[in-house]
């Protein structure tokens, strides 16, 4: 699992690559974690690189939208492929998520 | 600007005052601040300002006469609370005696000075003290013996002084008497609109007062749908135990997520009446599980937003009225905006709904 963080013209761009799943979930949540304490409000994830999530990575992804929604901020999920956008339609987190 | 020996003497007064003035401007919008936001009120402005020196040299050379000191000046501080309506005036006059100590002599209601025939300046105006029960700071007791003063008054009325204000008259006095009239058309209109404003305010509260009743009685075929009735439909967790239903599948948390959106959605589906949605509810709530169901066992997935239910409730709905892979396209459309995957998603739940006999 690779986690890389850009700032780019006022946004935060991340870019995930590999799975997160039981075994690296925790990992995933220290390496956004940075992202919830940013002074960037926007945070735009590029999940084209992005193989499968388990629940622990939805759970992550929650976090960091509370987080910047809290700060006024909007979260941003893109280029999913069909697997995981299915993992979030199926759990009602394309209704939290925006997902684009 | 020349001013006389007297009128200086009470400038000196102000420049040695000025922090006391600073001081008390804050603790006054502080304490503002507080009781609006301890009462649930939300007001359209809250402003304080401490007059400048120049501001206070035109006003003595104007009427220096008229003061003994600089305690003769009771607007040095003012504050001002712009509320939306005309009728939380007095609501919020009411909790500013609780805070303030009123020096009522010197408080003025310019809305009852007009007589029945007149159209003008409407703001309720307190002279008021800090009392010590409410701020004492022992290295600043003129804290609590400054006055200020406190203006109150609707966004509409605010409107026409700053109107008036702007055109660089304070009081209707020295408006040249051929715009008086203009002016006073326009401050008849404002005092109208003001009013039939907080009428439509009180209306709509009532309209959703009884609406509540309503859903909360059961008789939802009687209550139409729209953005109100919902949100009371809401209030009574129609879809919790469908999403506890589905949690069961992999043991899952449930993430309450706001249903609103889906308000549109419904409308859009046909539904006219929160009964039209109890009816979709009572018909497929089994459909919606066993959905659930075929796509969430043996995932692990153990988290799930609370829509999740309406959401899967929405889906058999519209496969049950025939409307087939376009219905569930356009109702993706809407709820996630237009892309290429919702047909994917759609054509793979057909797919699911087959094998579960959701449909033929």
């Amino acid at each position: 699992m690779e986690v890389i963080i850009n700032k780019q013209e006022g946004k935060t761009l991340v870019e995930l690559k590999g799975r997160i799943d039981t075994t690296n979930a925790e990992q995933f949540q220290r390496d956004v974690n940075p992202l919830m304490e940013a002074d960037q409000l926007d945070i735009d994830i590029d999940c084209a690189g992005l193989d499968y999530t388990s629940s622990q990575g939805l759970r992550t992804f929650l976090m960091l939208q509370k987080s910047v929604n809290a700060r006024g901020g909007q979260l941003v999920l893109r280029n999913m492929n069909p697997m995981v956008k299915e993992v979030f339609d199926i759990t009602g987190f394309s209704n939290i998520i925006t997902i684009l | 600007m020349r001013l006389d020996m007297h009128s200086e003497m009470i400038l000196d007064e102000y420049r040695a005052q000025l922090p006391v003035f600073e001081k008390l401007k804050s603790v006054v919008l502080e304490q503002l601040g507080h009781c609006l936001k301890e009462n649930n009120i939300i007001v359209s402005g809250l402003e304080a300002r401490v007059k400048t020196e120049n501001s206070l040299a035109g006003k003595l050379e104007l009427k220096g006469y008229k003061y003994h000191s600089l305690d003769d000046i009771t607007d040095i501080v003012g504050a001002r609370i712009i509320t939306f309506y005309s009728d939380e005036v007095d609501l919020i006059s009411g909790l500013v005696e609780r805070i303030f100590e009123v020096d009522w002599s010197n408080s003025v209601d310019k809305r009852k000075m007009l007589e029945t025939d007149q159209f003008g300046y409407m703001s309720l105006h307190y002279v008021c003290r800090i009392p010590e029960s409410v701020c004492k700071l022992p290295e600043m007791p003129e804290l609590n013996r400054v006055r200020f003063e406190l203006q109150m008054r609707s966004t509409l009325q605010h409107v026409w002084a700053n109107m008036y204000h702007d055109m660089g008259y304070k009081s209707d006095v020295e408006i040249p008497v051929e715009y008086q009239r203009n002016m006073n058309r326009l401050a008849g209109i404002l005092e109208l609109a003001d009013e039939q404003f907080s009428l439509i305010r009180r209306e709509i509260n009532d309209y959703r007062r009884n609406v509540q009743s309503l859903v909360a009685s059961g008789n939802f075929n009687e209550v139409p749908l729209n953005g109100d009735t919902f949100r009371s439909y809401l209030e009574l967790k129609p879809f919790q135990r469908l999403a506890e239903k589905i949690a069961t599948i992999n043991q899952a948390e449930i993430y309450e997520d706001s249903l609103m959106p889906y308000y549109k959605v419904l409308y859009l589906m046909g539904m006219r009446s929160i009964g039209d949605i109890e009816n979709m509810r009572n018909a497929y709530s089994e459909g919606a599980y066993q959905l659930a169901l075929l796509q969430l066992a043996g995932t692990g997935l153990d988290i799930l937003a609370c829509s999740v239910a309406l959401q899967n409730l929405c889906i058999v709905y519209i496969l049950k009225q025939g409307f087939g892979e376009a219905g569930l396209i356009k109702l993706f459309d809407l709820l996630y905006g237009e892309s290429g995957y919702n047909a994917h998603r759609a054509h793979r739940i057909y797919e699911q709904a087959q094998k579960i006999n959701l449909i033929q």
